[in-house]
């Protein structure tokens, strides 16, 4: 292995687990703001650290600190299976974090004739890991309600368990349509698979090619990360909290926190498999490393634009009515972040002035096109995540029959009749 | 006689109905609409900045903090007839009688005291009291304290609220 190697498996590692470890703060203080302001009301805003709010985003900072100071609470009437009683929350994050780790954050970087993957675990055959390491996530759900020895747990256990096996089936049946489409099982050939158009004209992401495979695949998904509308395994207006009814403190919050890590790998393999990863639409990487010129001078004037109307925005709504008496250093705060992002911004297009100025084929445009790549993923990312959040905001949930009916009466026939559909259309194709 | 009988159009039996997407785009529609609008302008959105704006609202049937009115003379208008505590169904008034001995009634409340940590607030004191010598027309909503002692109000505490809505006297005991 050479250095550069070594440098970009590491660099991808990095960013794999940063991107889903330091998610869960954002994707909580995301979920819980954008509940306020769906429903026309603030958040919690007033968690500070001298004075920066960072929009509220201290807050969950707080929070883990409060977890982790509170009480280790051990229900008594627990007798057997201690040790898995506590080991089954780590067992639902690990498997959430672990099936993070396949999803290609920018295609593969060419260095000394070397192509690298951008990619924490480099393996060819990721849908494949993400279907049986994302599954094992409900089994630390299974262990954990049914040590509980609680009925509202048990309940919820159950009904985890069994609304997996409902939605595992569609699941797996749309991304066996979607491996005859793509003809591979590699998630960065999928990628450059949907960098193509169809008809010259759309883009050929997943969504434009399978629409039903897409439509059926999110809604799986959905049951998947237990998310609402179909969070029947917590229903907690109906089983208390389901399978965390007896879990405090950290043991707790690693099931929370697994949640939101499984829903932030949802969005990536969402997005990677449906809306072109890590490209944008219509650009494929070959176009993009052969006119990085053009695409640094567009974003030239693009970037200020949007900067300045960030800090206008900011300094609009970043200050305290006129009823609050004290300011809690809010002026303070913008006046920072209006400095900082300013020279962010310089130093940025000091950068593209240089990028344009390059040969196409350096490395150092490879460089930047890698970077950009994994700053398109990362907006898309957040995207697909606040949709999630959107969707948990708006519709109520599902009844627990409702949630089977859909599965097993639906999305199970209709992913069966896709994958006819699609084997006829590519025999015919070909 | 006519029959009145309103027929209540059936939903979900249309294929539109019946594919829930079409619903759930209408649905994500107008919880975007309300995340842009409040992004755009946080300040605009009605809500109060507690604890620094306190609410306007209240109405002189909130039941807020107990009291107990006074006479005219400023004395208690309390007879200590455990009409209260005997309605009480968390059972935390506590009362200790003695005899009145300044001519203006034959009983009064040496003790008076309620607990409202076990208090549901439910004004049935209020309702049972023929004397209307215990009120919850404070406008109190929150009480703070650092031990559970500072939850139990005592007889000097209940008489020292003050009516929040111009009623200061009992209207039964002059």
């Amino acid at each position: 292995m050479s250095m550069a190697a070594i440098i970009v498996a590491v660099l991808s590692f990095v960013l794999a687990a940063l991107l889903a470890l330091m998610m869960i703060p954002v994707l909580v203080w995301l979920e819980r703001r954008g509940a306020g302001l769906m429903q026309d009301r603030l958040w919690p805003n007033r968690t500070n650290v001298g004075g920066f709010r960072l929009g509220g985003v201290v807050q969950s900072f707080a929070d883990v600190v409060k977890l982790v100071m509170k009480e280790e609470y051990y229900p008594s009437h627990i007798k057997m299976g201690k040790w898995l009683y506590m080991l089954a929350p780590a067992i639902t994050f690990a498997a959430a974090l672990l099936a993070f780790m396949v999803i290609p954050f920018a295609d593969n970087i060419v260095i000394d004739g070397e192509s690298l993957r951008v990619q924490a675990l480099p393996v060819e055959y990721g849908i494949f890991w993400y279907m049986a390491i994302g599954a094992i996530g409900v089994v630390g759900i299974v262990f954990g309600g049914w040590l509980s020895h609680n009925k509202y747990s048990l309940l919820g256990a159950s009904r985890a368990g069994s609304q997996m096996l409902g939605y595992e089936l569609p699941l797996g049946l749309t991304v066996v349509a979607m491996l005859i489409t793509y003809n591979t099982i590699d998630f960065n050939a999928m990628v450059q698979w949907q960098s193509a158009t169809v008809f010259g004209i759309f883009p050929a992401w997943g969504i434009v090619v399978q629409p039903l495979a897409a439509v059926i695949f999110i809604i799986a998904m959905f049951a998947e990360t237990n998310r609402a509308p179909f969070s029947v395994a917590e229903g907690e207006s109906e089983i208390v909290a389901g399978f965390m009814t007896e879990y405090t403190a950290m043991k707790f919050a690693m099931y929370f926190m697994g949640e939101y890590v499984a829903m932030n790998t949802a969005s990536a393999v969402i997005i990677t498999m449906f809306f072109g990863g890590y490209q944008l639409p219509w650009v494929s990487t070959g176009y993009l490393l052969e006119n990085f010129a053009i695409f640094a001078a567009v974003m030239m004037p693009l970037l200020p634009i949007g900067v300045f109307y960030f800090i206008r925005w900011m300094r609009k709504n970043n200050r305290v009515r006129a009823s609050v008496s004290s300011d809690g250093g809010r002026l303070f705060e913008t006046k920072v972040f209006t400095i900082v992002l300013t020279i962010m911004t310089l130093i940025i297009e000091m950068l593209l002035i240089y990028l344009i100025l390059l040969p196409s084929d350096a490395l150092g445009t490879a460089i930047a096109v890698t970077i950009f790549q994994i700053a398109v993923f990362v907006v898309k990312l957040m995207l697909f995540n606040l949709f999630f959040i959107l969707v948990r905001w708006t519709l109520p949930r599902f009844r627990y029959d409702q949630v089977q009916h859909l599965g097993w009466y639906y999305l199970l026939p209709l992913s069966l009749i896709n994958i006819f559909v699609t084997a006829l259309i590519v025999v015919g194709v070909s | 006689m006519e029959k009145k009988i309103k027929i209540v159009p059936r939903y979900g039996v249309s294929l539109k109905d019946k594919l829930y997407l079409p619903a759930i785009y209408e649905g994500l529609k107008i919880t975007f609409k309300h995340l842009i609008d409040n992004v755009s302008d946080s300040n605009a959105i009605d809500v109060l900045e507690y604890p620094e704006e306190q609410p306007t609202d209240i109405t002189e049937r909130y039941r807020g903090l107990h009291r107990l009115t006074h006479r005219e003379d400023d004395s208690v208008a309390c007879v200590a007839c455990f009409m209260c505590a005997t309605a009480c169904p968390s059972n935390c008034i506590f009362i200790e009688a003695t005899e009145r001995t300044d001519n203006v009634d034959e009983k009064m409340p040496k003790r008076f005291a309620i607990d409202t940590l076990e208090c549901i607030f439910c004004g049935y004191c209020v309702e049972a009291c023929p004397c209307d010598a215990i009120r919850m027309d404070t406008g109190i909503f929150s009480l703070t304290g650092k031990n559970r002692e500072d939850f139990v109000m005592e007889k000097e505490q209940l008489l020292a609220h003050k009516g929040a809505f111009g009623e200061e006297n009992s209207i039964a005991r002059k």
